[in-house]
């Protein structure tokens, strides 16, 4: 983020140009009040415009001159005072409280510079205003070393907009349609209303209304409401179908701590009449009542494709916090991931590992069972790389296509010729997990490709789970564990474009087990970049 | 190839399980079930002299597949094929009538239709309906969380309400319906009992494991207030029947649940190990046609793969230039 601000004030010399020459001139003319101040401004930048050739020479002897000092040294200011203008809804202080600590606080001009782009990409985030734009104008003449900031914001003009499309999701093979509805700004703190549905051919429904504050009062962390009524379908892959009706508050959220709080309605079921005997015991409403604290730290200097720095992620939800009936567990997930660059190619070593536990808290808690939905799945094409949840991913095989299975209910029937009579495996999950990959990813020979983003990669990918709850943990032994490590490598081609990142992987499954869906193969990812 | 009928091979699968699950509601007020739909699934495989451990399930309270029966891969559910005691009946696993000597006897039928439709309504009416709930709470709803177990509770009342036709204006009128019935019922099943171990010839049926079900429930549960009881009550050989029946069944089991009772003692003795497995083959011909399809989507989703990646690269080949201009309101204009 900070290095944004550079290069954009590189890019638009025009805009940034005037600082300190003007500084003096205008020092003569400065009037008290602001606003006259700023008409003057901008006749002042009208005036600019016309200018023969010798003073747009001189002019940009000037910004050289400017620019070389800016770069050559440190040149302290001070902020006088900070202008919000364009802001009929939105309340001052939101923004002020936003931005004003974080411009005040910067002592030189590189600084406030920095400052004022972290600042626009804040206000920008609020996701209220369609423009925002951060002037820094000459403080009151006698105080000279100072400076004005003006930041101008232009509301949305429509409070309420809309979306809709048709997504795919290839790993679960089907598609939807989602659209969402947002009432923007309704009373000025920056609130957002939305309501949003989406609907995918048997796979997932929700439905759900929510708000968000950036901040509320003098709590500095945005807060975060929504009630959601979804399914999700995971008959093909563990036969069953998930209801939710819920409601989530985040709690706090800044940039490495998360605080959320969910209360849930689920509701197992199995239309297919075909689930295997664990998943059946499963079947039924429960209360999820859990809270759910994630540490992260993301060092790394791209998230599509990372080439320096680390990132840590740790997330534990506590289930069990309304009654002594809802559903009690301990989930703890941790995920590191590093990125050293190799010097030649553009070339970049990615490692991660992950791992995930989850405990049934009740009585004898060791033999009762953990929630499926809330267990560990490995599998998917989703890339390791970029999510920083990664524990879910193992390329080369299917969603949800690893670990601890059992066979479907068996229906002994001819004339029954529905496809209940073929009876599959249902994937259970594990209560532990562990995942690692290694990806090494490098620069392609041909400049097209090097200017679109386009890159190969080179990657290892290794994950195990097993079951522990309902008295499995007595069988766990490490080195078994250690064992029966799945392990996938693989070549492929990234294609990274603005909506989402694309893989063309060819994935060689080193091994897996008896009822793991592996696939040797091609295979085409999708994952967005978030 | 087609010799053995699924019937026989889901006969095969229940002499094969080593161990068979009854899976119903939890237990109360002295029953080992204390759900009016999952008793008589339990006297059912009592008097067929299976050996089956019980599991309960708290959590599904409005499901109408429970109670099931787990035999090895195999599962009867109460939402197939007519209930779990019918499913058994009509796979030929376990058919009580079938040695019975009046089992076509068109009383049979006749008694089972009433206490399945009469008697079965009368004690809706009484659980849901007539009673303050708390009943049904401990059967049903008591291991649920707050406000799940509540609404859970509201719509099931309602749903029988529905059910049974009942509405604000006609609620007197249908009470008395349904009471007259249950008495008409409990007067027939009297007389056809007269002083007899069971209803038919001394020997079980279903029909007995039906209505046992039904008058263990009313006598156990219902409260002493209870119209429905009272009436039962006013048979006396009924109300020993039951009794009789629920020694026999229930407390002598309790001890040796699963163990008592020899297994070739269930009542159809199949031809096991001939059956074999090849009741298979069906799918797997269904398999092959299914793996052309396979390959064809398999193609065809690559083929839409493809195209989608050469749109893509296309697009950040070419649209990847142009995408500077997006940066430019980023800027920061320093002016003054």
């Amino acid at each position: 983020m900070a290095s944004a601000a550079d290069p954009a004030a590189d890019q638009n010399p025009r805009d940034a140009e005037p600082r300190k020459p003007t500084n003096e001139v205008e020092a003569e003319a400065e009037v008290a009040e602001e606003y006259e101040e700023d008409d003057y401004e901008e006749e002042d930048e009208e005036d600019e415009q016309p200018d023969g050739p010798a003073a747009s020479a001189a002019e940009r002897e000037k910004i050289r001159a400017v620019f070389q000092r800016l770069s050559s040294e440190q040149v302290g200011i001070r902020v006088h005072d900070v202008v919000i203008k364009g802001n009929s809804k939105t309340r001052d202080e939101l923004i002020e409280a936003e931005v004003l600590d974080l411009l005040r606080a910067a002592p030189t001009i590189q600084d406030l510079l920095r400052a004022a782009s972290v600042a626009t990409a804040r206000l920008r985030q609020l996701d209220v205003f369609d423009a925002v734009k951060i002037t820094l104008d000459a403080g009151p003449p006698e105080l000279p070393g100072t400076t004005n900031v003006v930041i101008e914001v232009v509301e949305a003009a429509n409070p309420v907009t809309g979306t809709a499309g048709v997504y795919s999701k290839p790993e679960a093979r089907s598609w939807s349609l989602e659209g969402s509805l947002k009432f923007k700004n309704l009373f000025g703190y920056g609130d957002i209303w939305d309501a949003s549905g989406a609907y995918g051919w048997d796979q997932t429904t929700e439905v759900g209304v929510g708000v968000s504050l950036p901040r509320f009062k003098s709590i500095p962390t945005p807060l975060m409401a929504r009630a959601s009524l979804s399914s999700q379908d995971w008959l093909k892959f563990s036969s069953y179908k998930e209801r939710l009706l819920g409601l989530s508050f985040g709690l706090l959220s800044t940039v490495n701590h998360d605080l959320s709080y969910n209360l849930t309605w689920r509701m197992l079921t199995d239309p297919s009449r075909a689930a295997s005997k664990s998943i059946r015991r499963q079947l039924g409403h429960n209360l999820l009542s859990a809270l759910k604290y994630t540490y992260k730290i993301d060092e790394r200097d791209s998230y599509l494709r990372p080439t320096k720095g680390y990132a840590f992620q740790s997330s534990s939800q506590v289930g069990g916090l309304w009654d002594s009936k809802g559903l009690k567990f301990f989930r703890q997930e941790f995920d590191v991931r590093g990125a050293v660059p190799l010097g030649f190619f553009n070339s970049a070593l990615n490692v991660g590992l992950g791992a995930g536990v989850i405990l049934p808290l009740a009585r004898g808690f060791m033999n009762s069972s953990s929630p499926v939905p809330d267990r560990f799945y490995l599998g998917g094409h989703s890339s390791p790389v970029c999510s920083l949840s990664g524990l879910s991913s193992l390329l080369g095989f299917r969603t949800r296509g690893v670990g601890p299975t059992e066979p479907r209910r068996l229906v002994p029937s001819e004339s029954d010729g529905d496809s209940s009579a073929t009876p599959g495996r249902d994937y259970l999950g594990g209560d532990l997990a562990v995942s690692a990959f290694a990806d090494l990813s490098f620069d392609l020979p041909l400049k097209l490709f090097r200017d679109a983003g386009i890159h190969g990669h080179a990657f290892l990918t290794a994950g195990n789970l097993v079951k522990l709850s309902e008295g499995e943990y007595k069988k766990f032994s490490f080195p078994e564990f250690r064992s029966t490590f799945r392990s996938t490598a693989g070549v492929g081609i990234i294609l990274p474009t603005k909506l989402f990142r694309v893989e063309v992987n060819y994935c060689y499954i080193l091994k897996q087990a008896e009822h793991d869906s592996g696939k040797t193969g091609i295979q085409f990812s999708f994952s967005s970049p978030m | 190839m087609a010799s053995v009928t699924a019937a026989e091979a889901a006969a095969a699968e229940w002499e094969e399980a080593a161990r068979k699950v009854l899976v119903a509601r939890k237990p109360c007020f002295g029953l080992p079930t204390a759900c009016p739909t999952c008793l008589p699934v339990y006297v059912y495989l009592r008097m067929a002299q299976v050996p089956f451990d019980i599991d309960v399930d708290t959590s599904f309270p409005d499901a109408d597949h429970i109670p099931y029966v787990e035999f090895g891969d195999c599962v009867a559910f109460n939402n197939e094929k007519g209930g779990v005691i019918e499913y058994l009946k009509e796979d030929k696993i376990l058919n009580l009538n079938s040695k019975h000597p009046s089992a076509s006897s068109p009383d049979v039928l006749s008694t089972k239709a009433m206490v399945s439709t009469w008697l079965a309504d009368a004690l809706q009416y009484e659980l849901w309906v007539v009673s303050d709930g708390s009943i049904a709470h401990d059967i049903y709803f008591s291991d649920l969380s707050w406000p799940i177990g509540k609404i859970l509770h509201w719509k099931k009342a309602r749903d029988v309400k529905q059910l049974l036709g009942i509405t604000k204006l006609n609620a007197a009128e249908r009470e008395e319906e349904i009471y007259q019935r249950a008495s008409a019922a409990y007067d027939a099943l009297s007389l056809r009992l007269g002083d007899q171990t069971y209803l038919f010839d001394n020997s079980p049926t279903d029909v007995d494991a039906l209505f046992l079900g039904h008058a263990l429930f009313v006598l156990n549960a219902l409260p002493d207030t209870s119209v429905l009881r009272g009436t039962l009550q006013k048979h006396d050989n009924l109300v020993n029947f039951a009794e009789h029946h629920k020694a026999q069944l229930l407390e002598s089991s309790s001890s040796g649940l699963g163990s008592s009772s020899d297994p070739s003692m269930s009542s159809n003795p199949r031809k096991k190990a001939s059956a074999g497995r090849s009741y298979k083959p069906k799918p797997r011909a269904k398999k092959e046609r299914t793996e052309e399809e396979k390959t064809f989507r398999r193609r065809a989703k690559y083929f839409l793969a493809t195209q989608l990646v050469a749109v893509l690269v296309f697009l950040s080949l070419l649209g990847g230039v142009d995408s500077s201009e997006l940066e430019d309101d980023d800027g920061i204009d320093y002016e003054d």
